[in-house]
């Protein structure tokens, strides 16, 4: 049996429960195994992006427990946490999602340097991953002088920099257009199945949900379907 | 790597830090340039106030200071003298026997201060024989002739080659009387001076006091920098410390040091005040630096950079940017105080006579004593680390989910 990557319980979010509470997400059970590719999809609202950032550690839930390898991240001090998400969670934003002053090189030797990975390591594993996701030619370019596709293939190598166990990706193409968003999803597609590396990703982009080989569904902040599909 | 960060950062916003920097530029070039004057107005009056009296230390009797009496003298000494000179620091030192006496011309009759001088050494000094408005200075130690103070030769009605009979006390409870030449009169700046003493030479007045060869101090005179409190330090454990005492112009001139002291205080709030101005200016320009970033920082936080060390980017910013207008500051105040060391400025009309009347030359000197300068990059590092505070607090309580919405 595959190893558990995420194991999340009974996880709901309500924001300003004394006020006008909004129940973004509602008693979710979530589990992925190492290798999987999921699409979180749902409409706007539906409590995508709540759900994801409480896996990866960026939000608490109000109910609820999350497991990333086995160690209970809802338990973890503010410190504590952030370390665990240096080493164990990559994560791609919707956009601007570099340091604009440093260049595509230096954006994903961070992580590694934050780990104090020695130097000449750490510009082989940089080159490695910038040349995996097709900028061999840009690593000296910065943000600015990128693309927005290539600024989210630069995001997608440093999320893979510190070899985490799996990358939370929250809508990445949503600002691209379908050619680049295609591109993007198709070198995701391609790290998940030569390096086995996990992906949970949001979208509402249908295109993008056809490449996913799972796909779960929120609606109003309740998991309405949870399906395997092959990819086309 | 954070260094560096940290340094294409501030330059992101070309202008902000250009015009933040620029404000530190001028408080600290402003700041400096004033305290370089002030301190060489300060150093200048020390010195031409002590070159006249004290000295900027001097050398007794141990108990002379509390007991100033013919009695508490000592005996001249060359292994003294020597001793003194051999400090670097230590320019001229000028033997001295000072008593009081009865002064009286034809019917009139004073008290006065009769200085024993050594001439020569004294005028090297302080251009006493320059001070002179009607006839000559004294020439040598054993000159059989004195010069009065100007303000007391009109007291007695005495003129320059009448003669002055001085009655006083000598060593060991004799009696002191003698007839002098009025040799010249001498027009001295400090009041209590002018109108009190007569200068005589000092071979003169130890055979009037039957005190042949004693003195009741030796006036050390330095250069203009040195640190005074460390010098009288180390004197005191050089010379026989049982013997003599060593005091600083400020002990034995209290109220010149408390003038300077309560002086200078006004300077430090005027200082204080521009430092406070640019403290707004650089602290609304670190607070835009983290209220712009906010997506960013959230973004830094989330993969995995612990807010401590976010916070010490800020605070490495704000030292940069800070530092950046300090060092200019610094070398734009040296360079402007390296001219007025080289062209010092000469005072003209009232205000030139005004000092003269005080007896202090009308030119304004600069101090450029490195510990202006060390003092303002002090001021200006603890002004941006604590400024740095604020922003490195906004950090610490960033939550990285509203920070990347943000
Ligand atoms: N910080 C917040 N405060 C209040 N309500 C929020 C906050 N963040 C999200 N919500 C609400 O929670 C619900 C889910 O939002 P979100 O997770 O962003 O959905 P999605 O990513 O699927 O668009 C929405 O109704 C949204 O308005
Ligand atoms: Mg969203």
């Amino acid at each position: 049996m595959a190893k558990t990557i995420i194991d999340a319980h009974n996880v709901s979010k309500t924001f300003n429960p004394k006020t006008i509470p909004v129940h973004a997400v509602q008693d979710v059970h979530v589990h992925i195994e190492e290798g999987e590719f999921v699409a979180l999809v749902g409409p706007s609202g539906s409590g995508k992006s709540t759900l994801l950032n409480m896996m990866g550690g960026l939000d608490e839930p109000t109910e609820g427990t999350v497991f990333i390898d086995g160690v209970e991240i809802t338990k973890l001090s503010e410190n504590k946490l952030i370390d665990f998400r240096l080493h164990n969670i990559g994560f791609v934003f919707q956009s601007f999602n570099l340091i604009p002053v440093l260049t595509a090189k230096e954006n994903v030797g961070f992580v590694l340097q934050l780990q104090n990975m020695p130097k000449t390591e750490r510009e082989k594993r940089v080159l490695a991953l910038l040349e995996e996701v097709g900028l061999k030619d840009k690593i000296n370019s910065r943000p600015g002088e990128l693309s927005g596709g290539q600024q989210q293939r630069v995001a997608v190598a440093r999320a893979l920099a510190s070899k985490p166990k799996i990358i939370l990706a929250d809508e990445p193409t949503a600002n691209l257009d379908s050619k680049s968003a295609a591109n993007l999803l198709d070198i995701m597609a391609k790290l998940n199945k030569e390096e086995k590396i996990t992906f949970l990703f949001s979208t509402h982009d249908q295109r993008v949900i056809r490449k996913a080989r799972r796909v779960i569904t929120l609606v109003d902040g309740k998991i309405e379907s949870d399906v395997e599909q092959t990819p086309s | 790597m954070l260094l560096k960060l940290a340094w294409l950062n501030i330059w992101r916003n070309k202008r902000r830090t250009i015009i933040t920097a620029t404000s530190v530029f001028f408080a600290v070039l402003l700041a400096i340039v004033f305290r370089s004057l002030t301190d060489g107005v300060y150093d200048n009056m020390i010195h031409n106030v002590v070159s006249y009296s004290s000295g900027y230390l001097q050398i007794h009797k141990k108990g002379y200071w509390d007991e100033q009496s013919i009695d508490n003298t000592f005996e001249e000494d060359d292994k003294l003298h020597q001793e003194l000179l051999k400090n670097p620091e230590v320019t001229h030192i000028m033997p001295r026997l000072q008593t009081f006496a009865l002064a009286s011309w034809a019917d009139k009759t004073k008290g006065v201060l009769v200085l024993g001088i050594d001439p020569i050494k004294e005028r090297e000094v302080n251009n006493l024989h320059e001070k002179i408005v009607d006839g000559e200075y004294i020439e040598s130690v054993n000159d059989n002739a004195v010069v009065l103070g100007e303000g007391l030769a009109s007291q007695l009605k005495l003129k320059v080659n009448d003669t002055l009979v001085l009655l006083g006390q000598g060593y060991h409870a004799s009696s002191a009387a003698a007839k002098f030449r009025v040799k010249g009169l001498i027009k001295l700046g400090a009041l209590e001076l002018n109108n009190n003493v007569v200068y005589m030479p000092i071979q003169q007045s130890q055979y009037m006091h039957g005190a042949e060869n004693r003195l009741t101090s030796v006036s050390v005179m330095l250069d203009k920098a040195t640190n005074l409190k460390k010098l009288k330090h180390s004197l005191q454990g050089s010379i026989a410390s049982e013997a003599y005492e060593v005091m600083s112009w400020k002990e034995m001139m209290p109220e010149m040091d408390q003038f300077i002291e309560a002086d200078s205080t006004g300077h430090y709030i005027i200082i204080g005040i521009l430092y406070f101005i640019i403290s707004f200016g650089l602290f609304g320009t670190l607070l835009m630096m983290v209220f712009e970033r906010k997506h960013e920082l959230g973004i830094l936080i989330a993969i995995g950079m612990k807010k401590r060390l976010l916070a010490f980017v800020l605070l490495l910013e704000s030292i940069m940017i800070s530092l950046l207008g300090c060092f200019t500051g610094i070398i734009g105040g040296m360079l402007v105080v390296k001219w007025f060391t080289v062209y010092p400025i000469h005072l003209t009309g009232d205000l030139k006579e005004v000092y003269e009347d005080y007896g202090i030359e009308s030119i304004i000197y600069f101090s450029s004593h490195e510990k202006i300068f060390i003092t303002q990059t002090l001021i200006v590092l603890i002004l941006s680390t604590l400024l740095a505070f604020y922003p490195g607090y906004k950090v610490m309580k960033l939550k990285p989910v509203e920070a990347i919405n943000s």
